[in-house]
């Protein structure tokens, strides 16, 4: 019996064996509950792979997307469903970024003591503002295109919208090539041409770069032949300050800055700006932008440095350098959830940062016309970025230098022509009705 | 719903985890924290005078420090003899050294010598006198027994399974309704009333442990749970099932008071669980990837449940036989074709459940490390061999570790078993409010995971740790066991019940891969269910504390008995 006693032993082994692998699941489940719930066949939580538990609001309680009867509504108005799809997201999960998706484990009300609860679910409050998204999706007047607008002293993003989009309620005609890639959210999913609002990365490593800025003329006799390929500018502009090269986007200007700056300078200022690649919004990643250095002295590179060759850069990327300059050179970590700061990050200088916020009022003032956007102190960079089909994109990005009122703020129009003339007034709109709302 | 059913309902989300635990802890309490001192049947003199004790009911002697009993002496062999206590008290002894054995009396082989106290016995050179216990001694060593209950109230563990049981009911009532409402409530009275019944059955008949039973009712009634959220219209087969559990628990665990009459049995047993097998290989029934099914009537049979209580039954032996080579390659033989049948039915969860079960066994009985190790080598071999010819195991072994890089297709069970698992959280989302149920096989191999869905995983794994109990009682019990019978079948059955159990819960959670066998008591499922209840009897059997099991023979009804019972002696064995 001695030697039976002592080989029961053996069969413990099983049972440790079993406390073991136990303690992995539940090391595991610990780990990765929040990954296993958040899967479409998970009936406690979705309905036909759509999420139906849960209400969405703008940021001041208006409901965007809520739960009756165990259906997904949306807002009751369809011109707020349609300029509030791609924040809110829709129920079949094509719109990863939106609310529905990517706060999918907020909206649920699981928590890991009680479980999926079978009540209404969580509540998620966005940073957005319907009504600016309203206004801005009017603007938009059908073209496609993206808006941001943003706190850039909070990092809440008050407005996003991105065209096309259409009513939930209603659906779209998918035969409709004007509804080609209406899953994206071009705010945050998509990287263009960035074009002259790219002058603003030049500009920077400029300053912090080349020790003659201030006192240097420089030339614009309406062309640069660099290693044998013509530059063309946008006019004859002469002799010009910096200050006025900014102003008059002299692409012979900057031609000159960036090849005196070198393909690898410029790569490490868009790099450090995080223009290159994919940031996290409230943990939704980004499109990442691109930066090639090209060789010394090539066109490519005279090219690049003004947001052309192979450039490419995300709106929200954009809206994050400019409110970095709008606030001194340290960006407010962008939200898109309400009263949820992130961090900060010094992305510039502080002088640098007051040197191109100084520029950027000169642009609006000497160049785009203040009768443009009355009784805004703004700050902004215009972009009319060629995308080789004979069209352009329009940009215009910048922000209010104003305690009371401070916006940063991105649009870009697709195949919009220039700049200032569509893009400009779009900005304008929205920042109006975002001063008049605060 | 008024307000005091809803006060209710809120309250039992937050009760059942805590009542588990409460339940699962007072049992383990009362279980393993009892002494388990040594007991002295009987006495061997040496011719200096000095004493050795007789501490169980099967005491090897030789030289072997091994031994239970060491006798010094140059003629002795490491294993000499075997001296064997009979539940009616009487002493035996056989002779394994081929001859060395002296004693007045003793022939060759089979049945031993019937020692009287103050018999002089002869091993090797070596001279000894027997000693038996008076009556005195007899009662003191009664008396120094742990009595089961001391510690911990029995009644009142019931008392808390059964106010588990019944907020569990009322969770279903709010979930269900009509006939199925009603027959889900009667069900589970009917298990509050099976319980009582049989527990005041055995404090009738002055029997105390109920550890084990009240652990088996605990996971029954996850069983039940279960059931009522995935076939709620068989309430009422669920029921005649688990009576029928219980009822041939309560038989195995009389038989087994005669250990005589038991190992009796087992040449019968063996054959009857070969030809149910070889019944089962002509004529079952493919379901499932598995022809493991047979169809009785209006009943589906799966017989390698039942195989499983006579693999246990006909593994065991008692230390009389355990050294004689020709019952352990009958034993080895015997496996071969039980692990070979159920491979060919293509049921390769069951086919490993035993081979490891073969694997204790063997060591249990050779306690031979050497036998273990060849035995795995080949069955991995086997195993390689399996995973070639069958695609659809290879399929599952593909899938193992990366179930969410293809939540949809080759991960899609154990994808939707987690994802259910932890949309439970600690404390489940109620009893019938999951969706796990409505999957195929949820009720019986990703069991594990609808527990954990509904009721929470602090629940679930109370469910894990109640089989780990058992199992850790089954070898605590070896140290004051009586027959090596009955403690190799309890260890045996308690690897087997914790490896089926580790097959389940891991296979369905990714941690090893799917074989879809059943989570003991608490899977859906006649067979299952009766099986787990006869394997309870192996341990109810093996439980030696004083008035603790219905299956040992109190001390008084013994010795009433000696004078009647004269059963012929005999009887052969594997």
């Amino acid at each position: 019996m001695k030697k039976i006693k002592r080989r029961a032993w053996a069969a413990l082994l099983l049972a440790l064996a079993l406390l073991f692998g136990t303690g992995v699941y539940v090391w595991r489940f610990a780990h990765s509950y929040r990954q296993w719930i958040n899967f479409s066949a998970n009936e406690n939580l979705f309905r036909d792979g759509a999420l139906a538990l849960g209400t969405v609001t703008d940021r001041n309680g208006v409901v965007l997307a809520a739960v009756s009867e165990g259906r997904r509504v949306f807002a009751d108005s369809a011109a707020t469903r349609t300029a509030c799809l791609h924040a809110v997201g829709d129920t079949a999960g094509n719109i990863g970024t939106g609310a529905l998706t990517a706060f999918a484990d907020r909206l649920t009300g699981y928590s890991l003591l009680t479980g999926a609860t079978s009540g209404a679910g969580g509540t998620v409050a966005l940073s957005i503002d319907e009504r600016l998204n309203r206004t801005a999706w009017s603007a938009l007047a059908g073209r496609r295109g993206a808006v941001l607008l943003m706190d850039y002293k909070t990092g809440e993003i008050l407005c996003m919208v991105s065209s096309p989009s259409y009513d939930p309620n209603v659906g779209f005609d998918a035969t409709n090539s004007w509804y080609d890639g209406v899953w994206l959210n071009r705010c945050l999913s998509a990287a263009y041409t960035p074009g002259s609002v790219f002058k603003l990365v030049t500009l920077a490593a400029a300053v912090e770069h080349i020790r003659d800025l201030d006192t240097r003329r420089f030339t614009c006799t309406g062309s640069v032949t660099v290693d044998g390929n013509v530059l063309v500018c946008s006019g004859v502009h002469g002799e010009q300050t910096v200050e006025q090269a900014l102003a008059n986007s002299c692409n012979c200007a900057f031609a000159e800055l960036s090849l005196e700056l070198g393909g690898e300078t410029l790569r490490q200022y868009a790099e450090r700006f995080g223009l290159t690649r994919q940031l996290q919004v409230s943990g939704v990643w980004t499109a990442a932008g691109r930066f090639e250095a090209s060789p010394a002295r090539s066109a490519d590179l005279a090219w690049s440095g003004i947001g052309q060759s192979t450039d490419l850069v995300s709106p929200v990327a954009l809206l994050r350098l400019v409110a970095a300059i709008a606030n001194g050179g340290a960006v407010r970590e962008l939200s898109l959830l309400r009263g949820a700061p992130g961090g900060s990050a010094r992305l510039l200088r502080a002088d640098t940062a007051e040197r191109l916020a100084a520029m950027m009022h000169y642009n609006v003032v000497y160049s785009y016309g203040q009768w443009n956007f009355p009784n805004l102190d703004l700050c902004a960079k215009t972009g009319t970025a060629e995308v080789g089909d004979g069209t352009s994109h329009a940009w215009f990005a910048g922000f209010l230098a104003d305690e009371a009122h401070p916006y940063a703020f991105v649009v870009i129009v697709e195949h919009g022509g220039g700049g200032l003339g569509n893009a400009g007034p779009v900005a304008n709109a929205l920042l109006q009705a975002a001063v008049s709302i605060s | 719903m008024d307000m005091l059913t809803e006060a209710l309902l809120l309250g039992a989300k937050w009760a059942l985890p805590l009542l588990a635990l409460w339940i699962l802890a007072r049992c383990l309490r009362s279980m393993l924290r009892e002494r388990y001192e040594p007991e002295v049947w009987g006495w061997l003199e040496a011719m200096d005078g000095s004493r050795a004790a007789l501490k169980h009911w099967e005491c090897i002697l030789g030289r072997a420090e091994s031994c239970d009993v060491t006798v010094r002496g140059d003629a002795v062999l490491d294993t000499h003899a075997v001296l064997v206590r009979s539940d009616r008290g009487r002493w035996r002894l056989f002779d394994l050294s081929g001859g060395d054995t002296l004693a007045e009396g003793l022939t060759d082989e089979g049945e031993g010598l019937e020692l009287q106290d103050g018999d002089a016995l002869w091993f090797g050179d070596q001279r000894m006198v027997f000693h038996d216990l008076d009556e005195a001694q007899r009662a003191a060593v009664e008396r120094e027994r742990g009595v089961p209950g001391a510690l911990v109230s029995q009644g009142l563990t019931l008392l808390l399974l059964s106010i588990f049981q019944l907020l569990l009911a009322l969770e279903y009532t709010q979930v269900t309704e009509g006939r199925v409402q009603m027959e889900t409530a009667l069900g589970f009275a009917f298990l509050i009333l099976l319980e009582w019944c049989y527990y005041l059955l055995m404090r009738a008949l002055d029997r105390r442990g109920f550890e084990l039973e009240t652990l088996a009712f605990f996971l029954c009634t996850l069983g039940l749970a279960v059931s009522a959220s995935s076939v709620p219209e068989e309430m009422p087969k669920q029921i005649l099932m688990l009576l029928a559990g219980v009822l041939l628990y309560l038989f195995l665990g009389l038989w087994f008071r005669d250990l005589r009459r038991t190992k009796a049995l087992r040449w019968p047993v063996a054959a009857a669980a070969l030809g149910f097998l070889a019944l089962n290989v002509a004529l079952g029934v493919r379901a499932n990837g598995a022809s493991n099914w047979l169809d009785v009537g209006m009943f589906r049979l799966q017989p390698s449940e039942f195989v499983k209580l006579a693999y246990i039954y006909v593994g065991a032996t008692s230390l009389d036989r355990l050294y004689r080579r020709r019952n352990l390659f009958l034993f080895i033989g015997f496996s071969a074709v039980m692990v070979g049948a159920l491979a060919l039915m293509g049921d390769f969860g069951a086919a490993l459940i035993f081979f490891v079960t073969f694997l204790v066994i063997s060591f249990l009985r050779s306690g031979s490390f050497a036998t273990v190790f060849l035995a795995v080598a080949g069955a991995v071999l086997a195993g390689l061999l399996v995973l070639t010819v069958k695609p659809y195991v290879a399929q599952r072994f593909a899938a193992w570790g990366h179930v969410w890089e293809d939540p949809y297709g080759a991960g899609w069970q154990q994808t939707q078993a987690l994802s259910a698992a932890a949309s439970g959280g600690l404390t489940g989302v109620g009893a019938g409010r999951g969706w796990l149920h409505k999957v195929f096989a949820a009720d019986t191999d990703m069991v594990f995971c609808l527990v954990s869905e509904e009721l929470g995983l602090l629940v679930a794994l109370c469910a894990i740790f109640a089989v780990i109990g058992i199992a850790v009682f089954a070898v605590r019990s070896a140290a004051r066991g009586r027959s090596s019978f009955f403690v190799i079948a309890a260890c045996s059955a308690a690897a087997m019940l914790v490896t089926q159990l580790a097959l389940n819960v891991f296979g369905s959670t990714d941690i090893l891969p799917f074989t879809g066998v059943t989570f003991p008591f608490v899977s859906k499922g006649g067979s299952s269910l009766i099986s787990c209840w006869g394997m309870l009897a192996f341990f109810k059997a093996a439980d030696t504390r004083q008035n603790a099991s219905f299956s040992v023979r109190l001390p008084a009804r013994r010795r009433f008995q000696e004078y009647e019972d004269e059963e012929p002696e005999g009887g052969e064995d594997l």
